[in-house]
């Protein structure tokens, strides 16, 4: 995987959380892995075109039911349809950054609408070849963005 | 309260509209988002929801006037920007209207809604002040 195709995703998952959530991201390590773990409260985009592949992101409750509290002004106890939507909705426009940086490096791509799934935990295989998983540290918790991508 | 004073834009009029609006979604959430019967609350969730998407028009139409009155740049970006908003908005609430008014769409929606409002604000809004002030900060 090339470094372009991580980068985009990774700036626009900093912009987008500074810009909305007020948040700073570091990189808390960085491993490939064969398949992903997920957590509390995950999304998962697909891209399409140019590069095809999937981009996951996997969320801790707490800081879900934080990120939501950051943008409503309101508590949020639990994750409901309210709370998964607007963390999908987050997900989409960091998706629709990330596209917007990879066509500055000519690669046209579209976001499949994101799917989101809640306190399911299970193990899901990026088919046979190997994900990057970069665990993402901010100020209200650390999350999961998996990146797998090829060139068509 | 979902209104931030890193989204005002540095021109009363535009931060005045967009913190009534934000007041206007914030709302709509509040009434989604209070414990109690769904039934119970409907009437009341129809209510700001008619009253928010009502401001959503109004705003963008007084935007786009501003907008033009100063020769803003990226004018016809800006009203496609709108129109996507409205176009959104529109086909949630034909969908409620055809398939009824159920807790889960109206949650979602609510989501979306405030997503959308804040990334167009703190992201593309911001763009209005920083050309009011490259032109030497006249027609605020």
């Amino acid at each position: 995987m090339k470094a372009e195709y991580v980068n985009s995703f990774y700036q626009a998952t900093r912009d987008v959380f500074n810009l909305m959530l007020d948040l700073e991201t570091e990189k808390e390590s960085l491993q490939l892995v064969e398949g992903v773990i997920s957590r509390d409260a995950n999304v998962i985009l697909g891209v399409t075109g140019d590069l095809r592949g999937t981009i996951m992101f996997c969320f801790p409750r707490e800081m879900t039911l934080e990120m939501v509290k950051i943008m409503s002004g309101m508590a949020m106890d639990e994750i409901d349809s309210f709370v998964s939507s607007a963390l999908g909705e987050v997900a989409n426009i960091i998706g629709g950054n990330a596209l917007t940086l990879l066509s500055t490096n000519q690669y046209s791509c579209d976001i499949v609408p994101p799917q989101i799934f809640v306190g399911d935990y299970k193990s899901t295989s990026m088919s046979n070849e190997k994900a990057l998983l970069l665990s993402l540290k901010t100020s209200i918790g650390s999350f999961d963005l998996v990146i797998y991508l090829k060139e068509k | 309260m979902m209104w931030k004073e890193k989204y005002k834009v540095g021109v009363p009029i535009i931060d005045e509209q967009h913190e009534e609006l934000f007041n206007r979604v914030s709302d709509f959430i509040q009434t989604v988002q209070t414990k109690g019967s769904w039934e119970q609350k409907l009437v009341k969730v129809k209510e700001t929801m008619a009253f928010m998407q009502e401001y959503v028009v109004t705003h963008f139409d007084d935007e786009e006037v501003y907008l033009e009155k100063i020769n803003y740049p990226d004018l016809q970006k800006h009203k496609d920007a709108h129109k996507q908003f409205k176009d959104a908005v529109n086909n949630y609430v034909k969908l409620l209207d055809e398939q009824g008014y159920s807790e889960e769409v109206v949650q979602e929606f609510s989501a979306k809604l405030m997503t959308w409002l804040i990334m167009h604000v703190a992201a593309m809004d911001q763009k209005i002040g920083h050309y009011v002030n490259s032109q030497g900060g006249k027609n605020i």
